[in-house]
């Protein structure tokens, strides 16, 4: 791709990635689905996984990752680590299926969702965090995926806006 | 040969950026929240504290409406029940001002602290549960109004747990049901010194130490110790006894304690300005 179609790119995807801090952050701050707290910041990451290919993917998830870390009391890097690597698997095996079936990204989100808080405890738990993983890890991955889920859609097509469609059918 | 290079790129990149995302953890670990990524969060989070407020006033009144016309029947019925306590606990609050003033002065006399005395700041609270993994809240006031790390935090029924990070304009409170959260209680009637540890959301605390031959009550209420070197000043209210008992030849109590404090639904509450004697 040529610099001025990446940096333009690049801008309209750090809105995207700045409007979902503002909701997670700030619109959110208080949201509870049965005792969870939504993840929207994993819904970026795993949104560009199926709007983009794997790379596109795993650099969102990786800026989407570390400012969630950067506001959440959690280890420095973990959500980085985490969503960058949901991100990328998502985009390595969503290229040319995206648009089969209108369901598809809504199940991709939901499964993606749970494996990426599954995920994120066992690495927490692996540094030294090891109360992570408990009983209330699956309801916490099982909100944060329903979430997810409900607002696959508006959020691939946002992505597919801010990543170039193009890169739907690219390989 | 430009496939290969092609396709080898993606995973590249993600080596990149998962090795970039260790380095960051091994740094976050090895400063502990100071240091440049301690103060890159705190700069992140009070630049980000002016957005927040503005959302919440922008979202706030949508919100309480919707909460309002859902609720309304259940708003009566608290409001009633909440005047008949208030009504009630003014009646026990007269007759227990003479046995107050009675410990006020034994206590002077031992030259001990209690949290009535202790400067306060009062904060509200911004986000009541930041994360999913981590039991902790944050609060709308820092480093510039007076708040320090380690600090105690309550509210008017009793506590709530403890600063455990500060920015300018906010601070992080880690909650009493933290699992990696331990008080220093007290029974208050047989004297018995005991650790309170958080088990999680929404679950009561785990007691230990308290000998299996202390007879407690359910609805017993248990206190900061306030002991040598604790964390928390004493006399500040913890919990109430939900479970006891002592299974032949065991060494503690089977001691669980529900929190005085509804940490669900805090808005207010208050920081004491007060670190552990030297």
């Amino acid at each position: 791709m040529e610099p001025e179609a990446m940096t333009f790119v690049a801008a309209k995807v750090s809105l995207l990635v700045l409007f979902a801090l503002v909701l997670q952050q700030a619109v959110l701050a208080d949201l509870r689905v049965s005792g969870v707290r939504p993840d929207v910041m994993l819904l970026v990451a795993v949104a560009a996984g199926m709007a983009g290919r794997s790379e596109r993917g795993a650099v969102v998830g990786f800026v989407a990752g570390l400012l969630a870390d950067l506001f959440s009391p959690t280890p420095l890097g973990l959500a980085a680590l985490t969503f960058s690597v949901v991100g990328y698997v998502v985009g390595s095996i969503q290229t040319g299926i995206i648009r089969s079936v209108w369901w598809i990204p809504v199940l991709t989100a939901l499964v993606a969702s749970v494996v990426a808080v599954v995920l994120y405890a066992l690495v927490a738990a692996m540094i030294g965090r090891a109360q992570y993983v408990n009983l209330q890890l699956l309801f916490t991955a099982g909100g944060v995926a329903v979430v997810n889920a409900a607002l696959a859609l508006p959020a691939v097509r946002a992505l597919r806006w801010g990543l170039g469609s193009s890169e739907v059918y690219a390989r | 040969m430009a496939v290969y290079r092609r396709s080898a790129r993606p995973r590249f990149t993600l080596v990149l950026l998962v090795l970039t995302a260790l380095t960051l953890l091994t740094l976050d670990e090895r400063t502990g929240g100071t240091g440049v990524i301690g103060a890159v969060r705190d700069g992140a989070r009070d630049a980000f504290a002016p957005v927040q407020d503005a959302a919440e006033s922008v979202f706030r009144p949508v919100e309480d409406f919707f909460q309002s016309a859902l609720h309304y029947g259940d708003l009566e019925a608290e409001n009633a029940r909440l005047r008949e306590q208030l009504a009630e606990r003014r009646a026990a609050l007269l007759r227990a001002e003479d046995a107050d003033r009675e410990r006020r002065a034994l206590l002077a006399q031992q030259d001990l602290e209690f949290a009535g005395d202790i400067p306060a700041v009062s904060a509200r609270v911004v986000s009541a549960s930041i994360s999913n993994f981590e039991l902790v809240m944050e609060i709308d006031r820092g480093t510039d109004h007076g708040v320090a790390a380690g600090m105690p935090v309550v509210t008017g029924s009793g506590l709530v747990g403890r600063v455990t990070d500060t920015s300018r304009t906010r601070s992080t409170v880690l909650l009493i049901t933290d699992p990696t959260s331990s008080v220093g209680v007290r029974v208050a009637e047989s004297g018995d010194v005991g650790v309170a540890v958080g088990r999680g959301p929404r679950s009561s605390l785990r007691v230990d130490l308290i000998e299996p031959e202390t007879k407690l009550q359910k609805g017993d209420v248990l206190v900061t110790s306030g002991l040598d070197q604790s964390v928390f000043p004493p006399q500040i209210p913890v919990g109430t006894v939900v479970a006891s008992g002592a299974a032949v030849g065991a060494l503690q109590q089977d001691l669980t304690l529900e929190p005085v404090v509804d940490l669900d639904r805090l808005s207010f509450v208050k920081v004491l300005q007060w670190s552990p004697r030297p």
